[in-house]
Order: C-alpha cells, then sequence, then structure tokens
C-alpha cells in the first residue's frame, strides 16, 4: 500500500508537533523497517532486510568497504589465490561468537559445505552453487575450492556468505538457530517480543576488521509494512531512521528541523526489456531490430530522470551499472532522443501504422506511464499492468509480456557478471537469447584474467546496445529519513551500515 | 432436527472442500511461488532448487492430494520461509486480531446503538440527517484513508496515542476505531429502522397507554425487540471485520492474522495463505451453520423443507 498522496500532509502537521527523541540520550537507534524477517538465518532471510540484519549479526571473511569498493580483513586477515580454483584464506585469531565460543576454520568449513549443498536449501543460489569444497588446512587456514574457475569468488565471500558457529548450529538445528542467532558480528541479538528486533553492540567485538567497533549501544528494528506510517513514525520520533521514502517525500521530511531527509544514489538499474526472442509472441515486432532501435530513439530518458527519478540517479547507455568491473561504458552504441527518427525506423520495419503491445512494471507508476506516453508518441499502444515486484518479474521470465520496465540491484556486486551477465546468459531473465551473447557470456564468467574478461564484457556491451536489445534507463535513487543528530552515510549497494552510525 | 443438523453440517463440510480447492489451485496458479519464496532477485539456478525443495515439480493433483492428506490429519503444513508450523504461526497471531475485532465492534455498537435511538425517536429531524451523514460518510471513507487521519491528529499532532504497534491496550484504539466506523454505519441505520417500526408498534402504544414510563418503554420494551436483526448482522459484521482487518493491521503494523495474511501474500508463503482462508471461510461457515440451526429451532418450516 502506497499512500503517497497524503504524506505532504504528513509532514505538514509534522511541523506543528517536536517531538524529543530518545535515541541519542541512550546511545540506542531504532529503525523502521518493511518486513517481518521468516529467520535470521541470512542463506534463508535474502531479502534485503534480511541481508541488512545478516550483516550486523554476522561477519563473512573478508568486507568490502563501501567507499573504496577495496577488500578488508575480516574474519580473514590474508587471502591469496592458489591456482583458477583455489582460494586460501588465514583466519583472525581471537574471535569469538557471541556465546563466547572460540571462532576457527571448522566453523568456516562446516557453514559453507553446508550450504553449498543443494539440499539445504540456499535461497540465493548463485551465491553458494559455485562452491566445490571448503577444506580446512590447519585450524585457522581455509581454503574454498570452486567447480570451474570463478573469477566473482570474492564478491561472494565478501558479499553473502556469513559464517556460523558450527558446534552451536550442530547442538541446537538451523530451525532453532534461525529464531536465536548466534554470530561473530559487531551486534548481538537480544530476543524480545515480535513487534521489534533488538540488537545490542557485542562487547568482546573484535578490532582491526573492516566493519570497525560499533559506536551506536543498541539497535531497536521496529516492523513498520505501510510506507505512510513509518513516515508518520518518524515524524513522530517513535522511530529514528527509515529508508524507501518516496522521492518526492524526501524533500517534505527534510523541511522538519528534528529530521534529515536525502535521496541516496545506488546501484540499481532500470531497463527496459524488449521481447526479442518472441517468447511472449512468435510474431513479436520487437524481434525485428530496427522497432527496438526506434524504442531506444522514443523515449526521453532525461526528462524522466529530470522530474521522476531526483536525486542523483542518472541516465544510463549501458546494461550493467556503470562502476562495476567489465561495465565499459565507451563500448555502448547510444541512442538519443528522436521521435522521427522513431517513427521512421518503424515505418522502415513496416509498422508505419504503429502496434499494440502489453507492458508490465512494479516500482514507480508516474515513470511506467511516462514511457508509456512516449511509447504512444511514436504508434506504440502499451497496455500497462503495474505489477508487485515479484509477479512482475515472473511474467518477464515466463515470457508473458512484451515489454517490461524493471530494474536490478545486481546483489549489490561491484561486477558486470551479476547484471549483464545475469540478463544475457541464457537464463529466463534472457529475453534476447543471442547465442552469441549467450556464448561470449559464459566465456566471462569462467575467465580469471582481468585484462581479457574486460575485453568480453566490452564486447558483450557493445553487441547488445548495438542490437538494441535493451533500453537501458537510468539508475535508481533511495530515500532515507533519519533524525538530526544521527551521522549516517548511504552506500550505492542499498545495505545501510549501522555500525558505522554514530550519535552526535 | 437431527437430520436437519447432518445434512446442514455436510453441507457445510462441502463448502470447506471446495473453498480448500480453490484457494489450492488459485494460489498455485496466479503466481509461480517457486519465484515469490525466492525473491525478484533469484536466478533460475534458484527457482529450480526451491521447485524441487517443494514438490512444485510435481503434478498439481499430485500436490493438493499431499496437503489434503495433512490436512486431514490436522496438519496445516510449514511456512515456506520460517519453516514453523502454520497452525503454531497463525495461533500467536489471533489474540491480537481477536483483541482488534471485539474493540471495534464494540466501539460500532457503542456509536451505534444510541445514535440509532437517537435518530429513531427524533426522525426527520436535524440529529437525524446528521447521523444519516455520519453513516454515509463512516461508510464511504476508506480504511486506509481515516487510519492516516487519526494517526495525523492522535498520534503526531496531539500526540495522546501511540501510532503503530501492538505493544499496549493504547496500541489497538486508533486501529479499533478505523475498523469500527466502518462497521457502524449499516448497524446504526438498522438499530434507528428497527425502533421506528417497533415504536409504531400496537404494544408499544398499549403500554403508553398504561402509563409506562418513556424510559422503561424504549429500553425495556422498544429496543429488545429493535436489536434482533442486529444481532445477525453484528455476526456478518465481525466476519467483514476479519477482512478488513488485513487493511487496518498493515497500516497501524498491529502482529495479527491480517497482517500475517497480506505479508504472507507478498511472500508467495502458500501453507500460510491457504490456512489463514481456510480459517475465515470456516468461521462464516460457522456463523451460517450457527444461524440456520437457530432459525431451524424457531421456525419448524424450515425443517421440513431442507
Amino acid at each position: 500500500m502506497n499512500f503517497r498522496k497524503l504524506c505532504p500532509l504528513a509532514a505538514g502537521i509534522g511541523l506543528l508537533a517536536g517531538p524529543v527523541l530518545a535515541g541519542a540520550a541512550d546511545n540506542g537507534l531504532t529503525i523502521g523497517m518493511g518486513e517481518e524477517l521468516p529467520s535470521f538465518d541470512g542463506y534463508i532471510s535474502t531479502s534485503r532486510d534480511g541481508v541488512v540484519m545478516t550483516r550486523h549479526l554476522f561477519d563473512m571473511l573478508i568486507y568490502r568497504n563501501p567507499e573504496t569498493f577495496e577488500f578488508e580483513p575480516l574474519l580473514a586477515t590474508e587471502w591469496s589465490r592458489v591456482d583458477d580454483l583455489t582460494w586460501e584464506f588465514k583466519l583472525r585469531e581471537g574471535v569469538t561468537f557471541h556465546d563466547g565460543s572460540e571462532f576457527n576454520a571448522d566453523d568456516v568449513v562446516w557453514t559453507l559445505n553446508h550450504y553449498a549443498d543443494p539440499e539445504s536449501g540456499a535461497r540465493s543460489q548463485a551465491s553458494v552453487s559455485w562452491i566445490d569444497k571448503v577444506e580446512a588446512v590447519d585450524p585457522m587456514t581455509v581454503r574454498i575450492v570452486s567447480k570451474e574457475p570463478f573469477p566473482a569468488a570474492l564478491e561472494f565471500v565478501s558479499g553473502s556468505l556469513p559464517i556460523y558457529p558450527s558446534d552451536y548450529v550442530e547442538s541446537v538445528g538451523l530451525q532453532e538457530f534461525g529464531q536465536a542467532p548466534i554470530g561473530t558480528g559487531p551486534y548481538k541479538f537480544t530476543p524480545g517480543d515480535s513487534n521489534s528486533y533488538t540488537l545490542t553492540a557485542y562487547e568482546g567485538y573484535y578490532e582491526g576488521g573492516g566493519k570497525g567497533t560499533p559506536a551506536i549501544g543498541t539497535l531497536t528494528f521496529r516492523i513498520i509494512p505501510d510506507t505512510a506510517t513509518r513516515i508518520a513514525e518518524l515524524i513522530g520520533g517513535g522511530v529514528e531512521w527509515i529508508w524507501n521514502v518516496p522521492a518526492d517525500q524526501v524533500a517534505q521530511l527534510g523541511t522538519l528541523p528534528h529530521l534529515r531527509a536525502e535521496l541516496g544514489s545506488t546501484m540499481r538499474i532500470a531497463m527496459i526489456g524488449m521481447d526479442a526472442a518472441g517468447r511472449a509472441n512468435p510474431d513479436s515486432p520487437f524481434k525485428d531490430e530496427r522497432v527496438r532501435r526506434a524504442v531506444n530513439h522514443a523515449i526521453d530518458r532525461d526528462t524522466i530522470v529530470a522530474n521522476l527519478v531526483g536525486g542523483d540517479g542518472e541516465v544510463i547507455d549501458v546494461p550493467c551499472y556503470p562502476a562495476q568491473f567489465g561495465c565499459v561504458t565507451e563500448a555502448a552504441t547510444t541512442y538519443e532522443y528522436d521521435p522521427e527518427k522513431a517513427k521512421a525506423l518503424l515505418a522502415e520495419a513496416g509498422y508505419g501504422e504503429g502496434f499494440k503491445v502489453r507492458m508490465n512494471s512494479y516500482r514507480d507508476r508516474a515513470r511506467a506511464e511516462a514511457v508509456q506516453s512516449y511509447l504512444a508518441a511514436v504508434g506504440i499502444e502499451a497496455d500497462l499492468e503495474m505489477l508487485q515486484a515479484r509477479a512482475s518479474f515472473s511474467a518477464w521470465r515466463e515470457g508473458n509480456v512484451d515489454i517490461w520496465y524493471g530494474d536490478w540491484g545486481s546483489f549489490s556486486i561491484g561486477d558486470a557478471s551479476a547484471s549483464t551477465g545475469n540478463f544475457f546468459d541464457g537464463s529466463t531473465n534472457d529475453g534476447a537469447r543471442d547465442e552469441e551473447i549467450i556464448g561470449l557470456v559464459q566465456q566471462a564468467a569462467t575467465t580469471v584474467d582481468e585484462a581479457e574478461r574486460e575485453a568480453l564484457y566490452s564486447d558483450v556491451i557493445g553487441k547488445i546496445t548495438e542490437r538494441a536489445y535493451w533500453v537501458p534507463m537510468h539508475t535508481i535513487v533511495m530515500g532515507y529519513g533519519y533524525a538530526d543528530g544521527l551521522n549516517f552515510t548511504p552506500n550505492v549497494d542499498e545495505l545501510p551500515r549501522f555500525f558505522l552510525a554514530s550519535w552526535n | 432436527m437431527l437430520g436437519f443438523l447432518f445434512r446442514r453440517s455436510l453441507l457445510a463440510l462441502f463448502v470447506v472442500f471446495a473453498i480448500s480447492v480453490i484457494t489450492f489451485v488459485l494460489s498455485h496458479v496466479a503466481v509461480d511461488p517457486a519465484t515469490g519464496i525466492a525473491g525478484d532477485s533469484a536466478t533460475d539456478a534458484d527457482l529450480a532448487a526451491i521447485r524441487v525443495q517443494y514438490g512444485f515439480d510435481q503434478p498439481l493433483m499430485t500436490q493438493y492430494a499431499g496437503y489434503l492428506a495433512d490436512l486431514a490429519r490436522g496438519d496445516l503444513g510449514r511456512s515456506y520461509l520460517s519453516g514453523e508450523p502454520v497452525g503454531q504461526i497463525i495461533a500467536e497471531r489471533v489474540p491480537a486480531t481477536a483483541l482488534l475485532a471485539c474493540l471495534s465492534l464494540l466501539f460500532a455498537l457503542g456509536i451505534a446503538i444510541p445514535l440509532g435511538v437517537l435518530a429513531a425517536l427524533h426522525a426527520n429531524s436535524w440529529l437525524d440527517r446528521m447521523a444519516l451523514t455520519l453513516a454515509v460518510v463512516g461508510q464511504a471513507v476508506p480504511n486506509f484513508w481515516a487510519g492516516l487521519l487519526l494517526i495525523l491528529l492522535f498520534g503526531i499532532k496531539l500526540g495522546w496515542l501511540p501510532i503503530s504497534g501492538s505493544d499496549s491496550l493504547a496500541h489497538f484504539i486508533l486501529p479499533a476505531i478505523t475498523l469500527g466506523s466502518f462497521a457502524m454505519p449499516a448497524l446504526m441505520r438498522l438499530v434507528r429502522a428497527g425502533m421506528i417500526e417497533v415504536l409504531e408498534a400496537d404494544y408499544i402504544r398499549t403500554a403508553r397507554a398504561m402509563g409506562l414510563g418513556e424510559g422503561q418503554i424504549l429500553f425495556k420494551y422498544a429496543l429488545r425487540n429493535a436489536v434482533l436483526p442486529v444481532i445477525s448482522l453484528t455476526a456478518v459484521q465481525f466476519g467483514f471485520m476479519l477482512g478488513g482487518s488485513i487493511v487496518v493491521e498493515s497500516i497501524f503494523a498491529v502482529q495479527g492474522v491480517g497482517y500475517l495474511a497480506w505479508q504472507s501474500m507478498s511472500r508467495s508463503d502458500m501453507p500460510v495463505i491457504q490456512a489463514i482462508v481456510l480459517l475465515i471461510s470456516m468461521i462464516y461457515i460457522l456463523l451460517t451453520l450457527f444461524a440456520d440451526l437457530a432459525n431451524a429451532a424457531l421456525d419448524p418450516r424450515i425443517r421440513s423443507k431442507a
């Protein structure tokens, strides 16, 4: 439910109130969260809120610094590639889990081997399916062996492989563990009522890791599913931090003296996918490259970004996030906004009279309707359906829609294999199904040499944009609102790090 | 009477069965449950693993047969997401929803009965018209909007009541008013209509002629008769409240069955959705069954016809 229209009213009335926030006084932070987590097991709760929780309760072997994008030590202090398939990690001495037990190689071996088995039910198979086996060299050294050369290994090791205490998990079982987790992370789980989750800074947290040591003593995650209610709670002082604030509300919230609001750029990219392979319709007009080029010329992306995205959102010309490794922007063929050219291309392709298509989208109705009207201006009548994100993705994957305005966060991974590699690899995400491109993408995914990989992606991006399989649209911004006095920096990977936050 | 009871119970059982088929088929056809479980960033490998793990690769009939067999043993299954038994998850949420529904009903009746009586006594006066306006507005304003206005006034501007959550009784006041104000108008109109009709009845005239006090006539004789249809409507409204609680609980973050339903829908947690739909329809069916039986007990003609 999104009652955006009402929120300016909320902001307006909020001006009259001046609540006193308790957070800074007791060094606690109350966070407004969107959904209840089914489990604290990070391999099961892979939604955005779940990933945020995982990173506070658990540590991975290494840490990717969100500012510098460099890998830094966390549970491992050193790491090196042994051969094309094997990475070796030296583990940190003296690390303890929240129950005081010692961390060592057994925990890494047990956790990763357990979830690498498809039977384990890990939700995100991409995170674990590349692992062949994990073995201990000695009590403080482990080796991760991949099934085939896997250049993105460290991305997953730093991003989505939390380490669990093997003894504890084996004694209580994963079901119980998911409700009462114990990790090595900067915050430990404190059981409480079901309306909120309380995390307390772990006093035994090691120093010298990439996450630093947490400054805020207690994090309380309150579950408030409705956006308007979350905003009202922020204004009223019931919570001190929220996200997913609609762009038009950010400015309103920012005017309140006790609040700060901002639009943070993210690595999430929006795109328009077309049924170039004819999955939805064997006679799809989008099978014709000229039609796809026409669509690229028909949409005024600059106007959409300036008026409907806001913040630091920017137009992209590539099927990936420009800062990702392998996302070679110079390789792209670009299409300027030129509706006359679009009409000419359509006429040339035999669609001078226009045609009708089914379109769906989910994130933002205004943007989707803007695209719909740009298409109408060149004669393409798009029957737009706004769906829930999951249903919309399903429709695209199952080939039930002609044109799709979606977006993709690349699992917060800074490598084109997670974006371009995920949409042009012949999987169900791939609406183009271009054999040549699929071959190149698969080759890039297993090429370890960086220069060679970059050259392959450059080639792929050149071909995708030249053949106009997508309209690469824009990056997406995330709206944050929080109490004045909180030091908080949004990151492009849409993963708030409260262990780095502090009160003035 | 026993035969009637048997026939109606059999029919009720058949309705439950039909509902279980419909919810099962709809929830598996409307959206691929694997996508719901895996989330929108899932890859094909994720989806394939989930389909095998949960048996979605089996034919729908086989899946349904398995579901029905478990159901017959009283096993509602386990949540796809948390792995906890569905019965337990729902049982944890019932108290919050029951409290919300009862408070809403109290609020609705507490306004509807006095206002309905007053409107009947002063039919076509300014008071009656004001009550009518209130009824129209109450029925027309959507839950989510009314809820937000209440949050603005009592939660933010006045700061009297908590905005969201279900920690204390105070947390239930705003959601109960929101939910109750939707049920109130129909009840009030019924009280008014009933009172007008009853007050014109011969026995009231007789009571007046006998010199009974106005208060005694109103509350002892008139209201008790006028309120009879209100009771059956209240039962129906109670059912509506369970449905309305999906919206209201989500707005106010009340950890009840309605919120659970909404969340389970957005994550395609089929076993939970099926169990909730089944639970709500069973409540409806039981209420209808009791109404049928009560009517049959009162009226022999129904027994012989059915």
